[in-house]
């Protein structure tokens, strides 16, 4: 696994659990993706930023196989996504997801949403799969809200408990795709909360996101995307205080 | 000052509205000039309407058709020298209704609820036609305790459930199939078991014809319009094309087409001496027919859900058959729960339709009836207006069930 590839910059390591190497994507004509090469620890917090369109939320989404990519490999934890349908399922159990739009299930309490999936992928028993749905709800802040239907919640504690749904699969690593992006702005503090608490628990993350301050405050890395390529890769720190491309401190410019 | 007497939780309570008849009538009835013109006029029609109705069906109408024909709405030509040449074989029919009874009082121990009106109001309607004031010898009193019995058969379905742990919920699934299965025995018969001589499908009629099939039929239909739903999306070339044929055929011809057709079409797909016959046939095609139509409702729920339904499903390791099962056809039949029931509502309807092939539906009792006795023909206005408040009772009450299974599973509220 420990291939050098200083053609890209990159150096692959046996503490890698994410490995991209030229990914290409295309929708139709369009290319999303060009040549994402990237690399991410066991442990790591990595904040994807960019302008909208740039292709950030279809590299997160190619992690988990959402969206196929065309050109490359990716390699999650030692297996490599390929058409192969169990080598799918295998990463998706282990890659927990977090939506802009929640996705919560409608039709299924918060306890069911949460247990549905360790129950029915993992055959864990229904009492054991509450047991940990309840501690996940606790460990979210909403452990009274177990036996509500989704709607009855509002949005930042629907947010919570897509987080806690993702979380009872225990997985390794997990995408969050704009998850306060569809919240009402007193809402937003609440779900940066619960996912302050799992970075501090040394899960490995993904976060595509607007939030400067959190991404600031919990990255180890941060990747700035443009037009579907990788245009900084860099420390948390030096990206804002010292970013290597212009392109990085034009948007910067535009937003901070 | 006044705030001191808000409650403690500084919440005020909700703004009282009172009003008097007089004010209500003014808000809602004659809030303007041309409201109040539209409330009288609509008023006087429907008291116009009233009187005259009302005036007709107890002065004008003459009402003995329904009462002549009386049984022969319920059972057909069944009970009839014909049909069970020396045998009584009113029994049959009434012991199938008594399992349905029995059957509707464990769902009701079950459910609750809605089920217990449903369960309630066949027994009680039941047991009333004992007491219909026939004389002995056109209405024995055979036939009235089997009536009376759905009483005991009911809370005997309903205690079976709460008093004992016998029965649960897969059960009465279980014993529903065997039920209607047990009814289709009831009336055709058993060669050589006595007082259970074949009766020919050619003598079964009236409501009983159009329960059975409507029956056979909506069980049927919802998993074969879901199969077809889901084969209709299905990225198999073969298995597409396939479910678009049917389902493009069976809604594009009519369904008197289809039931003439049936006649000779259906016999070819069974072997030679495959037991078949008309009733059978003609359920086999409503149960195709409708089947059509309900893939095409059910594609259009699955159709509604959001992408991201089965994205989250899929991000959580489940795999493709499972997010279907767990995820989508769940939600889309709850959002089109309206449309199925009309669906249902329609094949009850076209259950009188087999009249073509030559079955006496509870309709075409009546109508053949008056053409036998021309003495009755000026009775036909009172003959369909009682047919029409049959069918409209059976439609109502399925309206009425899906009205509360929605309420109950909060479709359009989450």
């Amino acid at each position: 696994m420990a291939t050098a590839m200083a053609a890209n910059g990159n150096t692959e390591t046996a503490e890698d659990i994410i490995i991209c190497r030229n990914v290409n994507k295309w929708f139709g004509n369009f290319q999303a993706l060009k040549d994402v090469t990237t690399t991410v620890k066991r442990g790591e917090k990595i904040v994807i930023v960019g302008p909208s369109g740039s292709g950030k939320s279809t590299f997160i989404r190619t992690i988990n196989r959402l969206e196929e990519h065309q050109g490359g490999d990716i390699i999650v934890d030692g297996i490599e996504l390929t058409k192969d349908v169990r080598n799918i399922d295998a990463i998706r159990s282990e890659v927990g997801m977090v939506f802009q739009q929640f996705n919560l299930f409608p039709h299924l309490t918060v306890m069911d949403n949460i247990t549905l999936a360790p129950m029915k992928v993992r055959r864990w028993s229904r009492s054991q799969a509450e047991e940990v749905g309840l501690e996940l709800l606790t460990r979210v802040g909403i452990p009274e809200q177990a036996d509500k239907y989704p709607s009855e919640l509002s949005g930042g504690q629907q947010q919570r408990v897509a987080i806690a749904r993702a979380l009872a699969m225990q997985p390794k690593i997990m995408l969050f795709d704009e998850p306060t992006s569809a919240l009402d702005p007193e809402m937003i503090n609440e779900v940066l909360d619960a996912m302050r608490e799992l970075a501090y628990s040394g899960m490995t993350m993904m976060i595509v996101t607007h939030e400067i301050g959190f991404a600031r405050e919990v990255a180890d890395k941060i990747i700035m995307m443009d037009e579907g390529r990788i245009v900084e890769e860099n420390t948390a720190n030096d990206f804002f205080d010292n970013p290597k491309s212009d392109r990085t401190r034009l948007f910067l410019s535009q937003i901070l | 000052m006044a705030l001191n007497n808000a409650p403690s939780s500084g919440q005020l309570p909700p703004a009282r509205y009172e009003a008097g008849v007089a004010e209500w009538m003014r808000e809602n009835l004659f809030s303007s000039w041309f409201n109040g013109a539209l409330t009288v006029a609509s008023s006087v029609i429907v008291l116009l309407a009233a009187w005259f109705g009302l005036g007709w069906v107890f002065t004008t109408a003459d009402w003995t058709v329904i009462v002549t024909i009386g049984g022969g709405f319920f059972i057909g030509q069944y009970n009839t020298e014909l049909a069970c040449p020396g045998q009584e074989c009113f029994w049959r029919p009434q012991a199938g209704l008594l399992l349905v009874t029995l059957l509707l009082g464990m769902v009701w121990g079950i459910v609750g609820g809605v089920g217990k009106k449903v369960a309630l109001s066949v027994a009680v309607v039941s047991a009333v036609l004992a007491f219909l004031p026939y004389d002995l010898e056109s209405m024995g009193l055979d036939v009235r305790i089997l009536l009376l019995a759905n009483l005991p058969a009911v809370f005997a379905g309903y205690a079976l459930v709460r008093y004992t742990s016998l029965i649960t919920a897969q059960r009465v699934i279980t014993f529903g199939v065997i039920v209607f299965l047990l009814i289709l025995v009831l009336l055709r018969g058993i060669p050589g078991v006595p007082g259970l001589q074949p009766v020919s499908v050619v003598s079964w009629g009236g409501l009983m014809l159009n329960l059975l099939l409507a029956v056979a039929g909506i069980v049927l239909s919802l998993p074969i319009g879901i199969a077809l739903a889901l084969g209709r999306r299905s990225n198999l070339p073969i298995v597409k094309l396939l479910c678009v044929v049917f389902i493009e055929i069976f809604r594009g011809v009519p369904l008197i087409t289809l039931l003439f057709m049936s006649q000779v079409l259906v016999p070819l797909a069974f072997p030679e001496d495959f037991p078949q016959n008309s009733v059978f046939r003609a359920a086999i095609i409503i149960t195709l027919f409708s089947s059509a139509y309900m893939a095409e409702n059910i594609r259009g729920g699955l159709q509604a859900l959001s992408r991201g339904q089965v994205e989250a499903a899929r991000a959580l390791g489940l795999a493709g058959w499972q997010t279907t099962l767990l995820i989508e056809l769940p939600q889309a039949i709850r959002n089109v729960i309206p449309a199925i029931v009309g669906q249902f509502i329609a094949l009850f309807k076209d259950t009188s339709l087999v009249y073509i092939i030559g079955m006496l539906d509870v309709v075409e009792i009546g109508r053949a009836f008056i053409q036998g006795n021309p003495e009755y023909l000026g009775n036909a206005r009172e003959l369909f207006i009682f047919l029409a408040i049959v069918f409209w009772i059976f439609t109502y009450s399925m309206s009425y069930v899906s009205g509360r299974i929605e309420q109950h599973m909060g479709v359009g509220s989450r």
